[in-house]
């Protein structure tokens, strides 16, 4: 927050939430595991978004810069493709966790291999 | 439309400013960014109506969150709600069996695919209000000084009222954004961007805020000179009905001050002429009879009930004979019987998403409360936003 203690503040106490704390996995590290590699997939699409616009710029203007990076703005075909690959990366990294789980097998079963 | 480093420029400047914005013809010779304080990057330009987030990282982590929500709400939900079928199915059960919220949840709540679309769920969640909440914090001197300048110009008014004794109903971190409408400064900024990912993308102009304000019914004299948004949040639908009425006075209150900063500062980059003032829905302090709309935005469902009874008396005391009363918000008539699974889903969304008085909205029988105020009610018509409630309410001429 900004340093300067004079300057107006519109901001009053509040009633804390403790969704922190909830533990959905039985563990709360499996439950921040979760949190890792939602954020994980956030940071492999951002840089994903970024080479797509370089890419881009050196192909049609043949450099690029920092500025013309954070500046670019896709046009509306790029918009569409770019979201059909965001969604679709989403669904091949995460698909996994909607698979059907109720036939699980405990590590110490033993099986009669034939 | 103002640029926000526009603004700055102008706030640093103000004494010139303040004879120079009178109008909005004024405010469309503005548009050269003046003053770029140092270390601050460039502006990204603009979504629709939202201005790009600062950075490309920042805009595709959310973009990526966003996507990630829409499978999380949609594939990931599907196979939670198989298992449910499959759970309620090996005990003999239909899946639209009918069994109280704690059964369900007991029943329910130990499916390990049940249990990672919740914690998927929540965790994206999380995620996304804490890199907002990184960005507008990290950048806290930038941010502040953009709605410092906005509060020196208009042509709507701002007014904050601190010192009230706000009820603690209004200081949950609702939807579990971090400090809530109330608690942070930049609890606009967040909610803003935050709710676009919640409204996946569609909403850059605030198109179902417009959409809800153009369907909005009117007194049958067709009057319309003062209208009130209560729990106005950032201003959006008070900003639509402006532009619906611009002749109209139009007002938006709310116990969020950062909430009414930030759209104080939208309604001054649009030069929409909106008045926003940080008051209670069931204490506005308006005379009686003034307006002749008074509605609300999806804000009900967030009210505790004795809240929830006192603004609607309170709406019927400032309204004029003949005005309208139209809370927007969820449907509750026509839905169809909440299956177990879904119990569930409400559950955690009570409990760990923090929508705090959800639960207690839907039992607390609101179109009753608007009848026993006195108010006329038609619930078949208009409806302002697909798929939610209908709670047309008209004052008695005699009332």
């Amino acid at each position: 927050m900004a340093d300067d203690k004079n300057r107006p503040k519109a901001a009053m106490d509040f009633i804390k939430g403790d969704t922190d704390a909830a533990v959905f996995l039985g563990n709360p590290h499996i439950d921040n595991l979760m949190s890792i590699v939602i954020a994980i997939g956030a940071e492999i699409w951002a840089d994903r978004q970024r080479s797509r616009i370089i890419e881009h710029l050196l192909e049609t203007k043949g450099k690029v810069t920092k500025a013309m990076i954070e500046q670019y703005v896709p046009t509306e075909e790029q918009k569409t493709a770019w979201a059909d690959e965001r969604d679709t990366m989403t669904k091949r990294v995460y698909g996994v966790l909607a698979r059907d789980t109720s036939n699980a097998r405990p590590f110490g079963e033993p099986r009669d291999f034939k | 439309m103002l640029d926000r480093r526009t603004l700055m420029g102008v706030g640093a400047a103000v004494t010139s400013a303040f004879s120079f914005f009178t109008g909005r013809k004024a405010y469309a010779k503005t548009t050269e960014p003046k003053v770029l304080p140092a270390g601050t990057l460039a502006p990204r330009g603009r979504f629709g109506r939202m201005e790009r987030l600062a950075s490309l990282d920042l805009e595709s982590r959310q973009d990526f969150l966003m996507s990630f929500r829409t499978w999380a709400n949609s594939d990931l939900s599907r196979a939670a709600q198989q298992r449910a079928d499959a759970i309620l199915a090996a005990k003999g059960l239909k899946k639209d069996v009918d069994m109280s919220q704690a059964d369900a949840v007991a029943l329910l709540k130990d499916d390990p695919v049940i249990q990672t679309s919740t914690r998927a769920w929540i965790s994206c969640q999380q995620l996304s209000w804490n890199g907002l909440k990184e960005e507008f914090e990290g950048n806290a001197d930038k941010y502040l000084s953009e709605l410092e300048a906005a509060e020196k110009l208009g042509p709507g008014k701002l007014e904050l009222n601190p010192t009230y004794p706000w009820p603690d109903y209004v200081k949950h971190e609702i939807h579990i954004q971090p400090g809530g409408y109330v608690g942070n400064e930049f609890a606009g900024h967040m909610y803003h961007y935050g709710t676009n990912g919640f409204y996946t993308g569609r909403n850059q102009n605030d198109e179902l805020h417009v959409g809800s304000a153009n369907n909005m019914p009117i007194p049958k004299d067709g009057k319309v000179l003062r209208i009130l948004d209560v729990g106005t949040g950032i201003g959006q639908l008070a900003m639509a009905l402006k532009e619906r009425f611009p002749n109209a006075e139009v007002w938006g209150i709310d116990a969020g001050a950062p909430m009414l900063r930030y759209a104080h500062l939208r309604s001054v980059e649009r030069g929409l002429d909106v008045n926003f003032a940080q008051r209670l829905g069931e204490d506005s302090k308006f005379p009686d009879g003034y307006f002749d709309i008074v509605t609300s935005y999806i804000m009900f469902h967030e009210v505790n009930p004795e809240g929830t009874k006192a603004q609607v008396k309170e709406a019927m005391r400032i309204l004029r004979p003949g005005g309208v009363f139209y809370p927007l918000d969820f449907k509750l008539t026509g839905a169809p019987r909440w299956t177990p699974y879904a119990q569930y889903r409400r559950w955690w969304d009570h409990r760990w998403n923090n929508e705090v008085w959800t639960m207690k909205f839907r039992q607390n029988g609101l179109p009753d409360i608007i009848r026993q105020a006195g108010f006329d009610l038609n619930e078949k018509e208009p409806e302002l936003l697909k798929g939610f409630g209908i709670l047309n309410a008209t004052k008695p001429a005699q009332a």
